[in-house]
């Protein structure tokens, strides 16, 4: 469509320019078809079975508002969407930090052997969640974790309770979960850094600026995008996070680390309420949809640096 | 031209996968495949296709698909399979796996002779669980397992104890100052019992405690009473005691683990543990021995079962199938290569080793109160024990009394 000056709309045809008009649609038909049988028919049934009375065998019953209702006043979510925002807010900002300052250590390309710890540093975020967290159980196992085996051979007194007491739990599972997944972001982050400019830097060494400050002035105003992308990702995936958390404790101790997507795994498939699962399911996904839009609107103010 | 030929090659490749399924089915209509989905505790799928090899022989236009998916994923893709109408013919179930899918599973009566014979083959225990709210058969009961208690003979002798005399009559007072003894004797050893963190397994105490989650007659959930009470706080008592790890029930780790690492003495688990331990315990003797009586001795009654889905395109070569691996023949082939517990009646096996361990766990089950298989029958258990098992964590934890946490379950699934 095209304007004209008098406001009046003008249709330009594209007649007979297949490349232009069909054949891109085409290619695209096959994404789009997954896409909807995948994601948007399968929210919309998630929607819809929020407002009924739904066990898997059983006809499902319009309930109206009944399970969101419901859900304000079950003490057990609300655990469990405090677990998720504090578990989320912790593991993103930690997550962004030590993937950046990894990047910015290997970024350079001053350093002897840096490809090597690239690789090292990314290859945990090739390993499956559960593998990383069998794997961490086994080293921060109260009785038979490697940690306590040393501390315990040391100092002949008991071991440290990582996963029995619920802040150290949680805490556990921050770090591990930043761990696995720091290298996927730091590979993010030095991309971004490489598309900087190397002039920008010449003139701030010539301007006499310091490392410090070549860092707030250039590097991370010309890296808010790639922040941005980011913080956007790692809020997602913490939301969401479960095989990590259910290898290492289960959730425990108690509900200490016990998140939104465990709960409603166990009241769709164990207790058999797939209606009040999908409520839940609705409240996670505005929860990481408000997170989302906040972080585009908290970056967008000023992020077209590039 | 070209162009438009362009375009419907482009749309019939998209398409394509579309289309793909349907056309399979028509093209050999005398042989038919039965999909079994399956899971796995040690090496069940492979003795169950060894057992089928005379059905096989039998029947030359019957084939076998096993599908054997781990454990963790089994429950999720099953039901998935079934509410998307396309369950696979035949499953091994558990015994929450039956109670929940009830209404999707093929009666199997009307294709029996004679019914009552066939169920009178079976423990009644094990059939309480396959039976529908008609007296129909849904499914065939396998292998049997019990909750019982396994011990490290090794340290208990190191104690100087006869842990298999004393154990004949023992109460829990009494153990647990046996048990003391047994960990004041051997260096390394932390704990006097691990227990499963799984509500199946607190079970075992709750109901030799004297409690229940049901009423009497089992017509209504029934939670706050005082023997439910006692157990919940005799569990904490344990752990505070420092005589139950924190690790398995506060943590997420293996009490299986512990106890072949030689920290625990006792382990209260399944009979598919004899199993485990006979394979992997190297460096002490083990045993199982009678659980300690409380108000009464009980164990728990469990175990696996076989059964054919209502939407079965072959039903009849479902049922056919599952006759002949239930029959004794077979059901004794298959519990003596996967080292279970008959469900039958009338099996004779003889385990080349082990024997006295599984007969020990079989003279739980045969003490055990009948009520307790119709409570492990009933969704309002088995759906809500990860709910329990999470109040009873409360109450270990000191976050609530084992009063308020029988009040939470019972206000939960009682109403």
């Amino acid at each position: 469509m095209k304007a004209k000056k008098d406001g009046s709309d003008v249709r330009i045809r594209t007649k007979g320019n297949f490349n232009q008009t069909l054949a891109p649609m085409l290619f695209l038909l096959p994404n789009m078809i997954i896409f909807l049988l995948f994601i948007i028919i399968p929210l919309f049934q998630g929607l819809r079975m929020a407002f009924m009375d739904w066990g898997i065998f059983v006809e499902p019953q319009f309930i109206g508002l009944e399970n969101f209702k419901d859900l304000f006043h079950d003490e057990v979510f609300l655990i469990t969407v405090k677990n998720t925002i504090v578990y989320s807010f912790l593991t993103v900002v930690l997550l962004t930090v030590v993937s950046l300052c990894l990047a910015l250590m290997l970024s350079r390309n001053s350093m002897k052997g840096e490809r090597v710890f690239r690789a090292v540093f990314y290859i945990p975020s090739l390993l499956s969640m559960i593998a990383v967290g069998i794997a961490w159980r086994f080293i921060l196992g109260d009785e038979l974790g490697i940690i306590n085996y040393v501390i315990r051979s040391i100092t002949g007194g008991p071991g440290v309770q990582w996963l029995t007491n619920g802040t150290l739990a949680m805490m556990c599972v921050i770090i591990v979960s930043v761990w696995a997944s720091s290298g996927y972001y730091m590979i993010m982050f030095i991309s971004g850094l490489q598309a900087i400019p190397g002039e920008l830097y010449e003139a701030a060494r010539i301007d006499g600026s310091s490392a410090w400050s070549t860092f707030w002035r250039i590097t991370l105003p010309l890296l808010k995008s790639t922040v941005l992308v980011v913080l956007v990702l790692a809020t997602i995936a913490s939301f969401k996070a479960y095989e990590l958390i259910v290898t290492m404790t289960k959730g425990g101790p108690g509900y200490a680390t016990k998140f939104i997507v465990q709960q409603v795994y166990q009241v769709a498939f164990q207790e058999d309420r797939m209606g009040y699962a999908s409520a839940m399911s609705m409240i996670l996904m505005l929860i990481i949809g408000i997170f989302t839009l906040v972080q585009f609107k908290v970056a967008g103010k000023d992020g077209q640096y590039d | 031209m070209k162009r438009t030929l362009a375009v419907l090659f482009c749309v019939l490749a998209a398409f394509m996968p579309l289309f793909a399924g349907g056309s399979s089915e028509s093209a050999a209509d005398e042989d038919v495949t039965l999909t079994v989905l399956w899971f796995n505790d040690a090496n069940e799928s492979e003795v169950f296709e060894e057992c089928i090899q005379d059905f096989l022989a039998e029947n030359p236009n019957v084939k076998v698909d096993v599908q054997v998916v781990a454990f963790g994923d089994y429950q999720q893709r099953l039901k998935m399979m079934i509410s998307g109408g396309n369950p696979p013919d035949l499953a091994r179930l558990t015994t929450s796996d039956v109670t929940v899918l009830a209404s999707s599973l093929a009666p199997v009566d009307p294709y029996l002779a004679d019914p009552a014979a066939t169920k009178a083959e079976f423990m009644p225990s094990m059939l309480a669980f396959v039976l529908n709210k008609d007296g129909e058969m849904i499914g065939y009961p396998t292998e049997a397992t019990a909750n019982g208690m396994l011990v490290n003979l090794t340290a208990w002798e190191n104690a100087g104890i006869d842990v298999r005399e004393l154990s004949k009559t023992w109460t829990w007072p009494e153990w647990e100052e046996a048990v003391k003894k047994v960990i004041a004797a051997n260096e390394g050893m932390e704990y006097g019992l691990a227990v499963d963190y799984t509500m199946h397994r607190f079970a075992t105490l709750l109901y030799q405690f004297g409690g229940s989650f049901m009423n009497e007659d089992q017509t209504a959930f029934d939670m706050v009473k005082p023997e439910n009470i006692a157990t919940i706080e005799y569990f904490k008592h344990l752990h505070d005691e420092g005589l139950v790890p924190e690790s398995v029930w506060l943590g997420s780790e293996n009490p299986a683990e512990l106890f072949q690492a030689g920290l625990v003495a006792c382990h209260i688990g399944g009979s598919w543990n004899i199993n485990t331990y006979n394979t992997n315990v190297k460096d002490f003797e083990w045993c199982a021995v009678n659980s300690p009586k409380g108000e009464i001795v009980s164990s728990v009654p469990g175990g696996k079962f076989i059964a054919a889905f209502k939407d079965s395109d072959h039903l009849e070569e479902a049922m056919a199938l599952m006759a002949s691996f239930s029959d004794k023949q077979h059901n004794e082939q298959y519990c003596l290569g996967t080292f279970n517990i008959s469900s039958r009646t009338d099996a004779e096996i003889d385990y080349p080793t082990n024997s006295e361990d599984f007969a020990v766990f079989q003279q739980d089950l045969m003490a055990t109160p009948a009520f307790t298989a119709i409570e492990w029958s009933s969704p309002e258990v088995t759906q809500n024990s990860t709910f329990m098992l999470e109040q009873v964590v409360q109450a270990l934890m000191g976050n609530i009394t084992a009063e308020q946490a029988c009040q939470n379950i019972q206000d939960r699934i009682g109403g």
